[in-house]
């Protein structure tokens, strides 16, 4: 519970930072270059192999029962934009980012480097934090679209190699409707706020040496993965109750 | 140089020739060098000359660019892995930062070996652990983590650990680096005791002049990858080389020639 | 530009040397463990040790997945199920999901993300203080002494953890499907029951003990590998976590097929 009140402690100063500005220059770039060109493979292998999957799994299953595959491409796109789509990029990011966003920041942490910052009068969440946190916002929704892409077409193709079903009747959106990219949209800047957040205070909080930076790493990586489903769950139950009828 | 062993003191341990690199860094060039049955031989020279990679080669840590290493009358760098192991039992090494499984308290670091070797119970094992601890007085501390002992506790612990295998050889990594002089002193007795009541050949790598003018048999001196003086303690002290000289006089300047200078 | 396109040639090469470097060295990683299983001459003591541990790392967290995951893919059948006023259907669109797919998937990440990285950061340290050669010079091998009963327990208590985490997950779901679409917990369970086989249940199952492996022998990969200290401990850990990631994937994709 401690724990939670200084989590969003973190989260607090990180907006009041934002406002105030004064982050050293160029470190945004720098970081979106961290956070998202170096995921952009890990994001489109492991998007694309489970868009694979699941419209096989799909198409199985109605096969099952209906043998109707037409609709299968109508209700996939809708389900990889309001969730699929950033919640398996958020997924994989709060394993990837987060785990270097703590591991850089524990390093710092226990060989004093934050305590050096602290001395000469910079806060370490205005230096550490702030940057790692508009980037990951940014290549959150940039990385969420392309995986969200990779995921559809890859999706589509099976659908159509493995089990016959017609490209233009897979890959018609007109059932798509902006309640789905909103709610799609809302998760992954969520995500993207939420993963350097949870990681850098994991890595703020690493204590010791070389064990202190493997405990903060660990925490980061469980710590982000579960705030990002415990965000998936909050955001889609009201998803549900707000958007509701847009959403069918 | 080398003058003929009397068949008494065969040569249990022969190095010919040995070379390694680490990536452009050719660290031993053409090291030849023979170890008596019985005796406390030290490996000297300064930091980063490869007396640590010379033993390391002996157990199979390492494998050798080039020359030949033999283990009683054989041959030990050609071995596989799995060949190995009955070399290891019979030759133990200490390593230099002691090597503990800090998972493990002492008794059951000791225990392992004895579990896994003589095949004994792990309730009996620790029994006996205990007793080994006694030996190099730390059986008080049989239920501490490494982590928790000093540096010269943990390397009396690591000692006790080697020696239940009653190897025949053991190498001993820079025993007393680090320690303060009490405890290194009693790291020296227990490494001489070793020799004289056992008969255990010990193969010390030290750069602690204390230590290696008090219980070396012999010292051989390594210096640019190959064995620059071998010696008797008087022998060496008398040397007319240079660089020994610099070497056991600890002096700043001097012809010798250290990487990193 | 020219300068630009040789530099995204060299970085294509040079990544793919080092993947191919790592899946090459997991994979000989994969028959030493193998090898050293038959005869199984199992070290009883570390397995029991480690199932205890890595039990009590990641029994809370997985649950505590597992009932969201469950929850969650109710939620998003729930639109469907709404629009159709189909509420016999809500259990089934859930629990097919669950138990092939997201479930086996959700807690091997979450599993990877715990007891991977944790075993990762400890064979890591202990390979940078020289703990492995300290087996080795006691004539112990280390693939058999502390890799194969990581690899065996992990196995173990992905599987354990999977066949509990499906039970909460539908758990999960019955709860948020009353909470949220009103749907009777009789409704949900007849849904289940009647419309689930227990392959859909063996699937994720079979899937589970395959991911188990994959994380197993990356996590003991990435540890006994690292290279300069604390800092190569944690960019091991990083490593490792990321290539269990994609190999579950990618495991998932073949098996998926493989299982039909």
């Amino acid at each position: 519970m401690r724990g939670l009140i200084e989590l969003w402690g973190v989260f607090v100063s990180t907006i009041a930072g934002m406002i105030r500005g004064g982050r050293p220059k160029g470190e945004i770039v720098r970081q979106m270059h961290a956070i998202g060109n170096k995921s952009m493979l890990f994001i489109a292998v492991t998007l694309g192999f489970i868009g694979m999957v699941m419209i096989y799994q799909a198409c199985m299953q109605f096969n099952r029962v209906t043998g109707d595959l037409s609709q299968v491409g109508v209700q996939f796109i809708r389900l990889v934009t309001s969730d699929f789509a950033p919640t398996l990029t958020g997924m994989m990011l709060a394993t990837r980012v987060g785990a270097g966003i703590a591991a850089e920041i524990g390093s710092m942490k226990v060989t004093e480097q934050v305590d050096a910052l602290r001395m000469s009068g910079v806060l370490p969440v205005d230096y550490l934090i702030v940057p790692r946190f508009i980037a990951s916002v940014v290549m959150t929704v940039v990385l969420t679209t392309l995986g969200g892409a990779i995921m559809y077409v890859a999706g589509g193709l099976t659908a159509h190699y493995q089990f016959g079903v017609n490209l233009k009747i897979f890959f018609d959106l007109s059932l798509l409707n902006p309640a789905h990219l909103s709610l799609g949209l809302v998760k992954a800047v969520t995500y993207g706020a939420a993963i350097p957040v949870v990681s850098g205070f994991c890595g703020l909080r690493a204590k010791g040496s070389s064990e202190g930076v493997g405990w903060a790493t660990t925490a980061a990586v469980i710590g982000s993965s579960l705030a990002v489903l415990l965000l998936d769950f909050i955001l889609s139950v009201a998803g549900f109750f707000v958007l509701g009828e847009a959403l069918r | 140089m080398s003058d003929a062993p009397p068949p008494a003191a065969r040569p249990v341990i022969e190095f010919r020739g040995v070379a390694k690199a680490f990536g452009d860094k050719q660290v031993l060039r053409d090291l030849s060098l023979d170890v008596r049955k019985g005796e406390v031989l030290f490996i000297i020279g300064t930091s980063g000359v490869g007396k640590s990679v010379t033993i390391k080669h002996l157990i199979g840590l390492l494998g050798v660019d080039a020359g030949e290493i033999w283990f009683d009358g054989k041959r030990v760098d050609t071995l596989r892995e799995p060949e190995l192991a009955p070399i290891r039992k019979r030759i133990g090494m200490v390593f230099q930062n002691s090597t503990l499984f800090d998972s493990m308290t002492l008794a059951e670091n000791v225990a392992l070996p004895l579990r896994k070797h003589q095949g004994m119970r792990q309730k009996k094992a620790l029994v006996e652990a205990r007793r080994r601890l006694d030996q190099v007085y730390m059986s008080e501390f049989a239920d501490r983590y490494p982590a928790e002992l000093s540096d010269g506790m943990r390397k009396r612990a690591a000692i006790a650990r080697t020696l239940t295998l009653q190897p025949e050889v053991v190498l001993f990594d820079e025993p007393t680096t680090g320690l303060d002089p009490v405890n290194a002193r009693r790291i020296d007795r227990l490494i001489r005791e070793l020799s004289g009541g056992q008969g255990v050949t010990s193969v010390v790598v030290s750069h602690d002049l204390t230590s290696i003018f008090s219980i070396a048999d012999r010292i051989a001196f390594i210096y640019q990858g190959a064995v620059r003086a071998l010696g008797s303690r008087d022998e060496i002290r008398a040397s007319d080389d240079p660089v020994v000289q610099q070497f056991i006089q600890g002096q700043s300047s001097g012809p010798m020639e250290t990487p990193g200078f | 530009m020219f300068g630009f396109v040789e530099r995204a040639i060299t970085q294509v090469g040079t990544t793919t040397v080092r993947i191919a470097r790592e899946v090459g060295g997991i994979v000989v990683l994969a028959f030493d463990v193998l090898r050293a299983l038959f005869p199984p001459t199992l070290d009883g003591r570390e397995l029991v040790k480690n199932l205890y541990k890595m039990g009590n790392q990641s029994v809370p967290i997985v649950a505590l997945t597992a009932f969201f995951a469950g929850g969650l893919m109710l939620v998003q059948s729930a639109p469907f199920v709404e629009k159709l006023q189909a509420h016999a259907l809500a259990g089934w669109a859930a629990g097919y999901a669950v138990l092939r797919e997201i479930g086996p998937i959700l807690i091997a990440l979450m599993f990877s993300g715990r007891v991977g990285a944790n075993n990762t950061a400890e064979l890591g340290t202990m390979t940078v203080t020289e703990q492995l050669d300290g087996l080795r010079a006691l004539a112990i091998d280390p693939i058999r002494y502390l890799i194969v009963p990581r690899v065996v327990a992990m196995v173990v208590m992905l599987l354990a953890l999977t066949v509990i985490g499906d039970l909460v997950a539908l758990v999960g779901a019955a709860i948020t499907a009353k909470a949220v679409v009103g749907i009777e917990f009789s409704t949900f369970i007849h849904s289940v029951v009647d419309n689930l086989k227990p392959y859909d249940f063996l699937h994720g199952i079979y899937k589970s003990m395959v991911f188990g492996a994959s994380i197993a022998l990356t996590s003991c990969y990435f540890g006994v590998t690292v290279r300069g200290g604390a800092v190569g401990v944690g960019r091991a850990v990083n490593a490792a976590v990321v290539a269990a990631a994609v190999s579950v994937m990618l495991l998932d994709f073949f098996m998926t097929y493989w299982l039909g």
